[in-house]
């Protein structure tokens, strides 16, 4: 909304210098932190909440002013029209569910022509162009007012009949600024006997609309149901200054002075004169309501005690008429103040106008729950996760969670079952990720950094549980395989199991499996289809893994402490030799597991068939012998050759 | 047996050659683990001692003490001599020769700004919740005083999904979920990311950031939410930070609370991100709305609260002076090893 400063001057004295004013403003609520100077002028730009319809007009913004400044505004008074000239028939039909009010009334002999230089120049500051005297002198009293009207041209309506109706839905009407549209279900519209003369609320019909010609016009303002004209708008694509006012709600107590004060302005500008009664069709009298304000529940609220007199004083700046009656303030509201329902509204009344910036600072005193809260989440787990992939040398990235149809056919991910946006902002984020592998081999194509080695935890959809994910280019498969090692031997997981298969179609079809642990599947790893990342024209290939973290922290153990063996362990290197297409992974656990004494086995080095061993061999009570070492080693020799064919090599 | 007493000088005088040409000390423990270690050449001779006849077991010990203490005492001399000549003689030894750097990877900065936040409520009292990102509206906005076809939905766009649900728009949405599970007093933090229907830009993104945090308690006040932001944003960025409070409309509460931070990209002159004003607007918040409590079972005679929310995307901004939103969601290398 804008507000030029002159015209505002019309109604209060402006003390505080513009930045000043500014900023006491946005502090009451009104936020206002753009401005532009207009020759001599300046405009605020004011942003106005959702509850303020009364914001959305000069004179509400006056009020404001005047009460932030501490002082009075110079209230415009309600127009005494002259006594009609002639009686003009209309016969407006009305449906209180539609417009909770209708006040209109009939100018002949109307001159139209174009505005004088004051008004066209506020039209302008407002920021639209003047389009002739009575068009602008109803966008004029709507600035000023806050109440958006019509007129209509008399001689125009058939049949002098007006009937506010819903619309069935597909009809065709064209507005005042010949734009075509076929009208939504129930958008509100008037009708008189033949056509559709009025998009109510948001735009007027051609048909009836001012023309150089106009000599007899209808104005009216109407109070309109909200919601119609907020979905109406919304479907038409249609917003408006006028649309923006009703959905807030405007003043209801204030339609015939609105309308007066544009009937003024008519007979001054236009000439013209009164063909008709005020016609006020009204679901109630809409007169101010009282609201009591109680002293304990103000201070308790606010945490500190404001002068009873300040508070008074504060509330009748706001024109709220504040009176004492024992201990309580009851206030009288003004009906433009829609806003203000609860005792708790007026608490804001108060304190925004005091100051939020006065208020003294302090922290909850009261109890911290005893009970974990429902939902509760501890990220422990998570963060150790990211820990241990960040000294593995993976770095993490958040990446966006949508996205579409046609990565996850690049990924071979059936999109059935999927969590769909059906108003997506565009079609490459249409679908919410089932996995985080795509999102993280996205990022292939914006590095050129190798090794490239990512993770990321987060949630998948529909299930909203979290995976961990990561991506590694540039590295041996065995440098790969040592992160997830990583990984299971920091959360203690021991027991776990490689599944020569999996049902992720991206993945490489013989180089990938899954991990499970028991009978349940933890996770894959493994290489990207050569395929996949054809498509995704990415050369070289690319490791990944994904892993349900529920299932890994459910299966991580913290283990106890050993006592570190007195005597030092014998450790031997052996290396062996075995046929094509051996489990190497398999001989390690069996070399482990031939006897208690064999501490750790670790695979030192590989040179085609041939593979070495670490062994430790560790008694906790005793030096080993030689003799003993023998013994466990011709074990291990003798197991691998029946098992695996392995041979010690010459 | 004179081979056995020959074989022990020899050893020795083997020893001490090699000792007085040792270079440094990690050479000449080599040396003394060859000879005097668990199976040095010494050692093995001692265990030789059973197949000395036994009248010259006492000769052939004698010696062989005698030429281990001998090398002992060398090597002590040796190793002095070797320190002196180290620290005495200066020799070329260049530190600016960089470093082989440890491959350790990079947390991303939204991980490390949340993990602050939470330790920062965790200290007053505050438990963490994770809700559900796929909301129903009742949840996200009707539970919120926000009823269908409330204009403030406006700033709220939404995406809808095919089984009827929204995705929620604000972390918000897990005040009704809590509250009507469990009675006050409790004080509640929700991370999480939010979806808004926007198209992409360097200032808008359609997922979102917040810290959604709210309190319920028998005597809560305005002065208390105040102190809290005040209190967590300075802990936060620092005790200079400038804050100033104004009023504004959000349906779940009243009174309604906005928190300007001073700019710390500009440091308060004016910049693109705080577009010019030298504030910036960081943590909604206000006094729960009766409503919202009602409609969640609580007794507002007994029972009242603050809420608010701290837009987490735009404190990792203003802390590391990002200007574009679409740089946290970037996986690039270039972007993410600067933190």
């Amino acid at each position: 909304m804008l507000i030029p400063i002159s015209w505002l001057k019309d109604f209060v004295d402006i003390k505080l210098p513009l930045k000043e004013l500014m900023w006491r403003m946005t502090e009451a609520g009104l936020t206002c932190e753009a401005y532009k100077k207009v020759g001599d002028d300046i405009v605020l730009d004011v942003e106005v909440t959702a509850n303020r319809p009364d914001w959305m007009s000069i004179v509400g913004v006056a009020r404001e002013v005047a009460a932030i400044q501490g002082i009075k505004i110079k209230e415009p008074k309600e127009e005494k029209l002259p006594a009609r000239s002639a009686n003009f028939p209309i016969d407006l039909v009305t449906n209180f569910e539609l417009f909770e009010r209708w006040s209109a009334i009939i100018i002949k002999g109307v001159d139209i022509k174009p505005s004088p230089d004051w008004l066209a120049e506020r039209i302008r500051l407002m920021g639209h162009a003047p389009i002739n005297n009575i068009i602008d002198i109803t966008n004029y009293a709507m600035y000023e007012l806050g109440l958006p009207m019509h007129a209509f041209d008399y001689d125009e309506i058939s049949g002098q009949i007006m009937t506010v109706a819903r619309s069935s839905g597909g009809e065709d009407f064209t507005t005042v600024d010949e734009l075509s549209y076929k009208l939504p279900k129930n958008a509100m519209i008037i009708k008189d006997s033949e056509r559709i003369i009025d998009l109510v609320g948001i735009k007027g019909g051609l048909n009836s609309g001012i023309k150089p010609s106009t000599k007899n016009i209808l104005l009216h303002v109407t109070i309109d149901n909200p919601v119609l004209i907020r979905r109406a708008s919304l479907a038409l694509g249609l917003r408006s200054d006028a649309s923006a006012i009703y959905e807030r709600g405007p003043d209801k107590g204030a339609t015939v002075k609105a309308l007066k004060r544009a009937t003024a302005l008519i007979l001054k500008l236009a000439g013209g004169a009164i063909a008709s009664e005020i016609i006020d069709l009204r679901k109630s009298n809409f007169l101010p309501w009282k609201l009591t304000l109680t002293p304990e529940k103000l201070d308790k609220v606010l945490g500190i005690s404001i002068n009873p007199k300040d508070v008074i004083n504060i509330l009748s700046k706001l024109n709220l008429y504040p009176i004492k009656s024992g201990k309580n303030i009851v206030c009288t509201i003004p009906t433009y103040r829609g806003d203000l329902k609860i005792e708790e509204d007026l608490i804001e009344e108060v304190a925004r106008i005091y100051g939020y910036n006065r208020f003294t600072k302090t922290i909850p005193e009261g109890r911290v729950a005893e009970k974990q809260i429902p939902y509760y989440f501890d990220d422990s787990f998570h963060l150790n996760l990211k820990h241990i992939l960040n000294a593995s040398g993976y770095s993490e990235a958040i990446t966006l969670s949508l996205l579409s149809k046609s990565t996850l056919d690049k990924f071979r991910v059936e999109s059935k079952g999927l969590a769909k946006i059906t108003n997506p902002v565009s079609l490459e984020y249409e679908y919410m990720r089932p996995t985080l592998i795509p999102g993280l081999v996205g990022a292939v194509k914006i590095n050129s950094v190798s090794p490239l080695k990512l993770f990321e935890i987060d949630k998948v959809y529909p299930s909203e549980n979290y995976k961990l994910a990561g991506i590694a280019t540039g590295v041996t498969f065995r440098q790969f395989k040592g992160a997830i090692d990583a990984i299971f031997d920091k959360l203690g997981i021991a027991e776990y199991k490689i599944d020569f298969e999996t049902d992720k179609k991206y993945l490489h079809p013989f180089r990938s499996a899954s991990i499970s642990i028991g009978k349940e599947v933890v996770g894959e790893f493994g290489e990207m289809s050569p395929s996949v990342l054809n498509e995704l024209a990415i050369r070289g290939n690319l490791f990944c893994f994904e892993f349900e973290v529920p299932s890994l922290k459910k299966h991580s153990k913290t283990g106890t402490y050993k006592n570190v063996p007195e005597n030092p362990p014998q450790i031997e290197d052996i290396t062996l030799s075995f046929p094509p297409k051996t489990r190497i992974g398999l001989v390690t656990e069996l070399i482990k597991s031939i006897d208690k004494i064999i501490s750790n086995v670790e695979l030192t080095d590989t040179y085609k068939d041939n593979f070495t061993f670490r062994i430790w061999y560790q008694d906790s009570k005793k030096n080993l012998s030689d003799q003993e070492v023998e013994v466990i080693r011709s074990k291990i020799l003798t197991s691998v050759k029946s098992k695996f064919g392995g041979t010690l090599r010459s | 047996m004179i081979n056995m007493q020959e074989e022990i000088i020899n050893l020795k005088n083997e020893a001490i050659a090699q000792i007085m040409s040792a270079r440094d000390s990690a050479e000449l423990e080599e040396i003394r683990a060859g000879y005097l270690g668990r199976n040095g050449k010494f050692t093995n001779l001692v265990r030789k001692i059973k197949e000395v006849p036994a009248e010259k077991r006492k000769e052939f010990g004698i010696t062989l003490n005698e030429s281990k203490k001998a090398i002992e005492n060398l090597l002590s001399d040796k190793k002095q001599e070797l320190i002196k000549i180290l620290t005495e003689k200066r020799e070329w030894f260049d530190l600016t020769m960089p470093g082989l750097k440890p491959s350790i990877g990079h947390l991303h900065p939204l991980t490390q700004v949340l993990a602050e936040v939470k330790h920062v409520f965790n200290y007053l009292g505050y438990q963490v919740a994770d809700g559900p990102e796929i909301e129903t509206d009742f949840y996200n906005f009707e539970a919120l005083n926000i009823p269908k076809d409330h204009p403030s939905r406006d700033t709220q766009m939404t995406f809808y999904l095919n089984s009827g649900k929204i995705l929620r728009t604000q972390t918000s949405a897990m005040q009704g979920r809590v509250m009507e599970k469990m009675k006050p007093p409790f004080r509640v933090l929700v991370p999480g990311r939010n979806f808004r229907y926007e198209q992409v830009d360097a200032s808008h993104g359609f997922e979102f950031w917040q810290v959604e945090g709210f309190v319920v308690d028998e005597n809560i006040h305005l002065t208390d939410l105040f102190g809290t932001i005040d209190y967590v944003l300075r802990s936060i960025f620092g005790n200079e930070t400038k804050l100033r409070f104004a009023t504004t409309n959000f349906p779940f509460v009243e009174p309604g609370v906005d928190t300007y931070m001073r700019c710390t990209i500009c440091s308060g002159r004016g910049c693109s991100f705080c577009k010019g004003t030298g504030w910036s607007e960081i943590m909604p918040a206000g006094m729960i709305h009766p409503n919202v409590l009602k409609t969640a079972g609580i007794d507002t005679k007994k029972w009242n609260g603050f809420a608010f929310a701290i837009g987490l995307s735009r404190i990792v901004n203003l802390r590391y002076h990002i200007q574009d939103l679409r740089t946290l969601t970037t996986p690039d290398m270039r972007i993410l090893s600067q933190f």
